[in-house]
């Protein structure tokens, strides 16, 4: 994926306005029942405030605040025990306030798996430095050199004269000294935090049900709103008959903004009435007599037409037509996808001339900001933006297509409005994961060895980051993403990217190329293995070895994917018979990845397949290396949530359209995994670097390949289209 | 719109209504217990499970007017202070991500817990199996499950 996709991603699709909001740090209501006592902007003079990220009161309480939005991967944790550990902070006595866009926090957006990466450095140097004034405070009180004390635990210590003093006796003296322009860091081997086990901060309001998300924000005299789309994607109303709905009791306005008809009401569920009341003639566009067959022939169609080489070592196309090589072709296919967080999307609007405030569980606070300014035509400092909790994220809530409807709504009517799409609006107004056929084409010579590979991705664009451009390299020189940074050496390599402009609207779904590239690529290298009688570990084993290639800006370190092969290959025991009941046919499968030249996995999945094809995802042994690890308990969790993630594309959902409709509308008609389809997942950690990087997204690409590699080692079927059917798997 | 009289969390609350609004709604825009969550509203995710009379229901399937009969409890009601043995469970095995799903879960074993102190994998693939987690906490939901039925026994 190029470069300009990667970096919108990565700044949250940031603006780069000149804002200009006061932070107030405690300004937020804060997420436990125990910090709201706290929420009073407290004037008070015997306060340490260190940039943006820290404040220490006098009686000792550190507020530290968190810039990244919490949608469960734990930032509200992991990076305040960064900040934490440089600045020897009492954990216990740790509170958490999340940002608000504005000068200080110019990069809130929160994707591409960096939270932790981005931010590891920076909050770490506001902590050190923080920490150097403490010190040095403690140091001028008792006389002594700043050198010979030490922090530990929310308190200075000299430890000559068996002295200490808390932080909150420091803030005033701390307040007055200058800022050093460097601090020390710790060394590694002092960590007390970063590396264990903490569990999420907000975890006591979760379970109590005082957790703030989006739909619970409750602004003074709010309405509700609800707004009728048209069902096709690019289409838009002619005409709307509102009397029905009008006659509903609780039903204030109808009000057309640009996305549809909007049904104001006194509460959720009328609006949600009144809006299904509503009698509007569509105009359904262009897209009205599409269904999923015409996506998939437009696919098809765009790999001559549309293709863009983006990588090509050697005579790849020469070496398959080579007559000592055996050549393999095959298709892969990889569904639309919806997102379908629980919280479905919403968001609350105060709109009053001049001035917006906005509560809105989005990835990309900056950037709502900056549109809603540019929206309303007054400067970002008048646009405040709160981030609640998300109830998922994944990729969906980097738009916020949702937020700047309730501002438009909250401007028609006058009044604060939250507006809150049902499950079947957000299941079919998704910003979804694009359909993509992939071609490989690949040769194993007389000695078994990989003598050529041709990588063809068919897809569409995403409509999240505006109109394809076709004459901008960055639109497509650095894709796709898993096909241009194939990470096996084959001497004649060559990969080809058909992107086109979607009929549909499209986005970032956790990990956004990888899944469906490293699908194919992983199953296509079991396939050349199968081709050449080779072991499908073994033959991976050969086309990690030689020095690391530099493929666009990313370094490839092979030797960490071949460290996380070996530990899941030896986890899983791989080679070893699996035990099957009669009747059921049982198969491992393996696959790998690196993550833009940083994060390494690798995954087993054992699988049972059963007389009528139904596949059971028995295990996955996962062995994966992002670095340096913040938070243990976290990242298992993150860990164990890509590859639940993983198993919905691999064995559940799609997207389909008929009439240009989405058909699916439900968790019904999309099932996503349940508790009953989870395996049984065995984590095992490398830190093969000294920084973290992402851990996210990481995760989901290898699970399809093992699991469809699974499957083939069990039943001999090769799987290429997913979701994996079971009427393909009958015995 | 009509009066109704419902009993949540040990207290008798009147609210007007449409008599089909779903108690989801009632719970959450009309008496403020946002902790009750719209998953769907069709009763597939368990995201708004309450108790009613310690049976574990889908809150999004009962219109208010059906409501009057039986005691709620919601997940703001399940404990003073975080105590109850699901939620020191859910604490302990760390089993929240976005958190969004997971009052719906520990309501619904709250219940299976009163019906087997002692549930076994099966118990809790049946019991919980409609519950939707996005974020995938289900290994953890399970491990939890078997701890919070430690803690009830007070083996812990």
């Amino acid at each position: 994926m190029n470069a300009t996709r990667r970096d919108m991603l990565r700044m949250g699709l940031l603006a780069g306005a000149a804002l200009v909001i006061p932070i107030r740090v405690d300004a937020l209501p804060a997420s436990t029942p125990r910090k709201k006592r706290d929420l009073k902007p407290a004037p008070d003079p015997e306060r340490f405030r260190h940039r943006q990220w820290i404040s220490i009161d006098a009686t000792g309480k550190v507020t530290l605040v968190v810039h990244k939005s919490e949608m469960g991967q734990g930032v509200r944790t992991s990076l305040p025990m960064i900040l934490a550990e440089e600045l020897e902070a009492d954990w216990t006595k740790v509170e958490v306030v999340q940002a608000e866009p504005g000068p200080d926090f110019p990069d809130m957006g929160t994707s591409g798996s960096d939270a932790v990466e981005s931010s590891w450095l920076p909050l770490r140097q506001a902590g050190a430095s923080a920490r150097v004034l403490l010190i040095e405070a403690a140091a001028r009180a008792w006389g002594v050199p700043a050198s010979s004390c030490r922090a530990e635990s929310g308190s200075v210590r000299h430890d000559a004269s068996g002295r200490g003093v808390p932080f909150g006796s420091l803030v005033a003296a701390a307040s007055r000294l200058p800022v050093p322009a460097e601090a020390p860091l710790k060394s590694p081997a002092d960590f007390r935090l970063i590396g264990s086990r903490v569990r999420r901060i907000d975890g006591p309001a979760i379970v109590a049900g005082a957790a703030v998300y989006g739909l619970d924000v409750r602004v003074p005299g709010m309405l509700r709103a609800a707004i009728a789309r048209c069902p096709v994607p690019g289409g838009r109303a002619v005409s709307c008959d509102a009397s029905a709905a009008k006659k509903i009791a609780g039903v204030r306005e109808v009000v057309e903004v640009p996305s549809g008809i909007a049904v104001v009401a006194e509460d959720t569920w009328t609006a949600f009435a009144g809006r299904d009341a509503l009698r509007i003639v569509w105009d359904e566009g262009g897209n009205a007599t599409h269904d999923t067959a015409t996506y998939w022939s437009r696919l098809e169609t765009a790999f001559e037409k549309d293709a863009h080489v983006t990588r090509s070592e050697g005579d790849a196309r020469g070496a398959l037509e080579d007559s000592g090589v055996k050549r393999i072709d095959a298709e892969y296919r990889f569904p639309f996808q919806a997102h379908a967080t629980v919280e479905t999307m919403n968001a609350t609007a105060v709109v009053s001339p001049g001035r917006a405030e906005i509560w809105a569980g989005t990835q990309s606070p900056n950037g709502l900001q900056a549109r809603v300014a540019k929206l309303l035509a007054i400067p970002a400092s008048s646009v405040r933006v709160h981030v609640p909790l998300l109830g998922g994220g994944f990729g969906r809530r980097i738009g916020y297509d949702y937020a700047i409807e309730a501002v438009e709504v909250a401007r028609a009517v006058g009044r604060p409005v939250q507006v809150v799409w049902s499950r079947q609006d957000d299941m079919r107004h998704d910003l979804y994961q694009p359909a993509s056929i992939t071609r490989l084409s690949g040769g194993v010579d007389a000695r078994g060895r990989v003598a050529g590979w041709w990588h063809r991705l068919s897809t569409f664009h995403l409509t999240l980051f505006g109109p394809l451009d076709v004459n901008d390299p960055d639109t497509w020189a650095d894709s796709p993403w898993g096909g241009l940074d194939n990470p096996y050496a084959i001497p004649a390599l060559r990969v080809e990217y058909a992107v086109q402009s979607s009929p549909v609207p499209t986005g970032a779904w956790r990990a956004v190329d990888y899944p469906p590239t490293v699908f194919a690529r992983e199953s296509f290298v079991d396939e050349l293995a199968f081709a050449a009688g080779r072991d499908p570990v073994d033959l991976r084993r050969e086309l990690l070895a030689g020095p690391n290639p530099t493929i666009g800006k990313r370094v490839i370190d092979r030797s960490r994917i071949l460290r996380v092969l070996d530990l899941a290959a030896e986890k899983s025991a791989w080679g070893s018979a699996l035990p099957a009941a009669s009747g059921q046919r049982r198969g491992r499968g393996i696959a790998c990845n690196i993550y833009h030249g940083r994060t390494v996995a690798a995954q087993v999945a054992e699988v049972t397949v059963s007389a009528d094809g139904r596949v059971k995802v028995d295990r996955i042994v996962c062995a994966f290396d992002c670095g340096r690890v913040i938070n243990r308990a976290g990242l298992e969790s993150q860990i164990e949530s890509g590859i639940i993630w993983g198993l919905a594309p691999s064995l559940f959902t799609r997207i389909t359209f008929r009439a240009g409709r989405v058909e699916q509308g439900t968790y019904r008609d999309f099932p996503v995994p349940r508790l009953p389809d989870s395996p049984r997942i065995e984590i095992h950690l490398v830190e093969g670097a000294d920084r973290p990087s992402g851990a996210g997204e990481q995760p989901v690409p290898p699970v399809a390949p093992a699991i469809a590699n699974a499957v083939f080692a069990a039943t001999g079927r090769r799987v290429r289209t997913l979701p994996i059917r079971p009427e393909d798997l009958i015995a | 719109m009509k009066r109704f009289t419902i009993r949540v969390n040990g207290d008798r609350r009147t609210v007007e209504a449409d008599p089909e609004m779903p108690l989801l709604w009632v719970l959450r825009d009309r008496l403020g217990l946002t902790g009750t969550k719209y998953g769907c509203g069709v009763g597939v995710c368990g995201a708004c499970t309450v108790l009613r009379d310690g049976r574990a229901v889908r809150s999004c399937q009962i219109p208010v007017r059906e409501a009057s009969s039986g005691r709620f409890t919601t997940i703001e009601g399940l404990s003073r202070n975080g105590s109850h043995p699901c939620q020191r469970a859910w604490i302990e095995e760390d089993v929240a991500q976005c958190g969004f799903c997971q009052p719906g879960m520990i309501l619904e074993t709250a219940a299976l817990l009163e019906q087997k102190s002692r549930p076994s994998d099966a118990d809790i693939d049946r019991a919980l199996g409609e519950h939707v987690c996005r974020c995938g906490s289900y290994p953890r939901v399970r491990r939890a499950v078997h701890a919070a039925a430690r803690l009830s026994a007070g083996v812990l």
